[in-house]
């Protein structure tokens, strides 16, 4: 749970805004986001049952909140957190690792969710050689020579191939 | 081509001419482009960006094909780096950065490829004058000649994709650097921005993002990359430039049958101060260059021509101006090396006379 930035409440409203190229995040409480004017003034108290509503959505919200925090790229070992706070994408794979939680970022910021434009003429075939170096990449990192070097000959096969 | 070729000359897009030259100094789209089987720059290894590196030599290089110069920017000198920014072929972040990278230039610059810098490709083409869609019909065949020999990561949901989300879908950039010294002077500027960031444009600096404007010379580009094509976002700006034109024309007219001796005043002493100072620094040359380049634009000057202006916006800026002297010097003596360039070139130039 993230408290609010003004007050020790839960953060309820979250937003990330890119001002002059970098990007910030305010987590805010309702009343403090109200105060802010990031959400409409509340006209009428609220119903009880609205208030139930409100509860369960936030619970829900919450947990996806928590599932999407801990999303993980299998290629690049990049997390959902590490992108919110750096802006910046791993590697191509993430878009798909990340889909639930990148897919409302592009609705809110670029106003839309489906490519329209240019396609390539043929289909890539680079998206398995991405997986072979991340392999590639974590057999270095604990020194499994072997293993590496049967991975870089299978990346330089497939060069030789084309 | 190396940078010694580059020094005395200047790039295609400064040649002030084109439709709307006297407004619209040059058009632009960027493409950002990343290869499917590598991790994004930020994730990628070193050895990796070596890797990328070569793969784009010897697939796009190499061949030849594509009559492309490749540049090392890492085994580069700082100088050298500052250089290829005034010139706006690398950006201010590929020239920071200090990992293997370089960039491609084709003839008359009016072609770069920056390899490693956010994104693996960065495709850029520039043309003088309001000419998007003749920018667009150039770097759509090279976007198709590289696509051809490397496999780009695309997503049929997402489109092209890039390493930061802002840039996702098409990757496109389109952008028009326009010369607005008349808005500037009558206050407006302000309003238009406002406008323009209410449809979705953004407006910059000379040399990008998070840069202030010089001589009154701004970027206007669209921000939105999903969702929408090429051709729809290219009409965008196409339909709102037109607009700005009229605005900064009005201004100008209204500058002159207003305010024309203020107006005379301000071009000849910018132009006097240009060809008499014995030290200026760039921003102040910026400055005076802009008020020079609207007296020609009205008629006010009749001795100068704009490519010459143009040019002079370049060669008197720092690394320019150290590389055209041949050695480096201190920010002291670049200012009196730049007071001096300007004399020689502008030397014989008559002031504007009051009728």
């Amino acid at each position: 749970m993230t408290t609010c930035q003004r007050c020790t409440e839960t953060a309820t409203v979250h937003v990330t805004e890119t001002v002059e190229g970098r990007r910030r995040e305010i987590h805010l409480c309702g009343p403090c986001a109200r105060r802010a004017g990031l959400i409409a003034a509340e006209e009428v108290p609220p119903l009880p049952l609205e208030g139930v509503v409100q509860g369960l959505i936030l619970a829900h919200v919450g947990e996806l909140v928590g599932e999407v925090a801990a999303l993980t790229c299998p290629d690049c070992g990049l997390k959902f957190m590490e992108f919110r706070r750096g802006g910046r994408l791993g590697c191509p794979r993430d878009y798909e690792a990340f889909s639930i939680g990148l897919i409302p970022i592009l609705g809110r910021t670029q106003g839309a969710t489906r490519h329209v434009g240019k396609r390539p003429r043929r289909p890539a075939r680079g998206v398995d050689r991405l997986r072979l170096r991340s392999l590639l990449r974590r057999a270095i990192a604990r020194e499994d020579y072997e293993q590496a070097a049967r991975l870089r000959d299978q990346l330089r096969l497939e060069d030789g191939d084309e | 081509m190396n940078l010694d070729d580059l020094t005395g000359t200047s790039g295609e897009w400064l040649r002030g001419s084109g439709p709307e030259s006297d407004i619209v100094m040059c058009s632009r789209i960027r493409l950002a482009r990343n290869l499917a089987d590598f991790p994004f720059i930020n994730r990628a290894s070193r050895g990796e960006k070596a890797e990328i590196e070569a793969t784009f030599k010897s697939k796009i290089i190499q061949p030849g094909e594509l009559e492309l110069s490749y540049l090392d920017v890492n085994g580069m000198s700082s100088l050298n780096r500052q250089f290829l920014v005034e010139r706006q072929l690398i950006s201010r972040e590929h020239q920071a950065a200090d990992w293997p990278r370089g960039v491609a230039i084709g003839p008359r610059e009016n072609i770069s490829i920056m390899v490693n810098e956010e994104d693996h490709l960065r495709i850029q083409v520039m043309l003088s004058g309001l000419s998007l869609h003749d920018v667009w019909d150039r770097i759509n065949r090279l976007d198709d000649q590289i696509e051809a020999r490397l496999d780009y990561a695309f997503s049929p949901q997402l489109g092209y994709l890039t390493a930061c989300p802002t840039n996702v879908g098409t990757g496109i950039r389109v952008g028009v650097m326009l010369h607005l010294p008349g808005l500037v002077e009558t206050k407006q500027i302000e309003k238009v921005f406002r406008a323009l960031q209410k449809i979705n444009l953004a407006v910059r600096g000379l040399y990008g993002e998070g840069t202030q404007a010089f001589g009154d010379f701004y970027q206007i580009s669209n921000q939105q990359t999903l969702g929408k094509s090429e051709l729809e976002l290219i009409r965008n700006l196409n339909d709102v430039i037109p607009q700005i034109i009229t605005y900064e024309r009005q201004a100008r007219q209204a500058l002159l049958g207003e305010k024309r001796n203020q107006l005379l005043d301000k071009v000849s002493r910018a132009y006097g101060q240009l060809k008499t100072a014995h030290q200026i620094s760039s921003e102040e040359t910026m400055l005076l260059l802009s008020s020079v380049r609207l007296g020609i634009n009205l008629g006010l000057i009749d001795d100068l021509e704009i490519p010459t202006v143009n040019e002079l916006f370049i060669h008197t800026q720092p690394a320019h101006l150290q590389r055209l002297q041949g050695a480096e010097l201190s920010s002291d003596e670049r200012n009196i090396a730049r007071a001096s360039y300007l004399r020689t070139k502008l030397g014989n130039g008559r002031l504007p006379e009051t009728e």
